[in-house]
């Protein structure tokens, strides 16, 4: 987006010396416009081009019923109406416009997309809540293995965010060598996640265990 | 402060770890903070690799990766030089026995990478890394030349499957099983 906001900024240059007015109404229009601008790059040159042109047409509108107002008292009454049906115009325009749903704008896609993925895989095996310092069990089924489920138990060491993709880091002492596995969470091949005890830290990532005694990495 | 800036350039990984301080949980993604730990990186010549079976060496250095560019990952194939070997006063005898006077130090071998400090990717979308780099070895290098000056034929062709020691210590990855180590696999005391 900050490609657009960067070609949003001379198309608002732009526009604005070609509102002179000192209208209130044109003025207010403004935001709303910039509001619509920034939705997408595709639509920037339509939308400025509609925009110019509703201007236009409203300045119009507005000077008619100014020189309507001006001309005699009299006429009053008939230019309040003209305002009135102009306004009701547009209001009529604009609920014709309005009734569709709320759009989705570029920036919210991966996160909706994201959560509908995670709702998938809660329906199939629910996510218990994992942070720094569990000690979990996690039974994996390893195509490779084909025959039981493999078994990973160890202290969460951290756990990163990342929608679909939020993945736990385990470390445990395996035959007395120091082994750190990322699972990614939501992933179908983890057939039970289960957390076995819960170690207090005081930080979100436990990179230090890595340089401590293998003596704090081990669990039966 | 610019200096400091300035001196800190020559090293590339440590720019990087300043500037992106707020980003590090971004930009670092699985292999550790880039800011306290070094990055782990490929098995390449001068790297020093425990070894695991009981075939005689204690210590190898590798002298030349045979798959990649950058260097070995788990579950490739090194060349190696043994830089230290069991000594005549270690077990003789019974499970544990060395292989006797198979790999002396000096001789160059084929050893295949069991264990890496540097993180593998898995297809279920898991990653995996040990605390030490390990190797496995499959065979000595002959040399070129025979004793009578005449050129020996070069068999490593064939692709080593077996290793030279009877046991292997330690947990074994299951990429062997995709690098058709399947006798690794099978010694194996723990299956990661």
């Amino acid at each position: 987006m900050a490609t657009s906001s960067h070609l949003l900024l001379p198309q608002a240059l732009h526009m604005i010396p070609r509102i002179p007015s000192k209208n209130l109404g044109v003025s207010s229009l403004i935001p709303s416009v910039n509001s619509r601008i920034s939705l997408s790059r595709v639509s920037l040159n339509h939308s400025s081009s509609n925009v110019g042109f509703a201007i236009g047409s409203r300045k119009r509108r507005e000077f008619i019923a100014k020189a309507e107002e001006s001309s005699t008292v009299g006429e009053d009454t008939e230019a309040v109406p003209e305002d009135v049906a102009e306004t009701v115009e547009d209001n009529e325009v604009e609920e014709a416009k309005t009734p569709w749903k709320p759009r989705t704008k570029l920036g919210d896609v991966m996160g909706i997309l994201n959560q509908k993925a995670i709702e998938v895989s809660e329906k199939v095996r629910p996510v218990p809540e994992i942070r720094t310092g569990d000690i979990v069990e996690i039974k994996l089924e390893v195509p490779e293995n084909r025959r039981r489920l493999s078994i990973y138990k160890g202290i969460v060491m951290s756990r990163q965010n990342a929608g679909i993709h939020t993945t736990i880091r385990i470390r445990r002492i395996i035959a007395g060598i120091g082994v750190e596995i990322v699972f990614p969470l939501y992933s179908p091949n983890i057939k039970e996640i289960k957390v076995v005890s819960h170690r207090k830290v005081r930080r979100a990532r436990l990179y230090y265990l890595r340089d401590k005694l293998p003596r704090l990495s081990t669990f039966k | 402060m610019a200096a400091a800036l300035a001196s800190r350039l020559t090293k590339g990984r440590s720019l990087l770890g300043g500037l992106t301080n707020a980003f590090s949980g971004l930009v670092s993604s699985s292999s550790g903070s880039i800011l306290s730990q070094q990055q782990r990186t490929f098995i390449q010549m001068g790297t020093r690799l425990k070894v695991v079976d009981n075939s005689g060496a204690k210590e190898v250095m590798c002298i030349q990766s045979l798959r990649g560019k950058k260097g070995a990952r788990l579950g490739d194939i090194v060349i190696c030089s043994v830089k230290e070997s069991a000594t005549k006063v270690d077990v003789k005898k019974g499970k544990d026995a060395i292989q006797k006077g198979k790999v002396k130090k000096g001789s160059v071998v084929y050893g295949v990478v069991v264990r890496a400090a540097m993180q593998k990717g898995r297809v279920d979308g898991s990653q995996v890394r040990f605390d030490d780099n390990a190797v496995v070895i499959l065979g000595i290098k002959e040399k070129k030349t025979d004793e009578k000056g005449k050129e020996k034929k070069q068999n490593y062709k064939g692709g080593f499957n077996q290793p030279l020691g009877t046991r292997v210590f330690g947990p074994v990855p299951h990429e062997m099983r995709l690098k058709k180590q399947l006798k690794i696999l099978s010694l194996a005391q723990h299956l990661v």
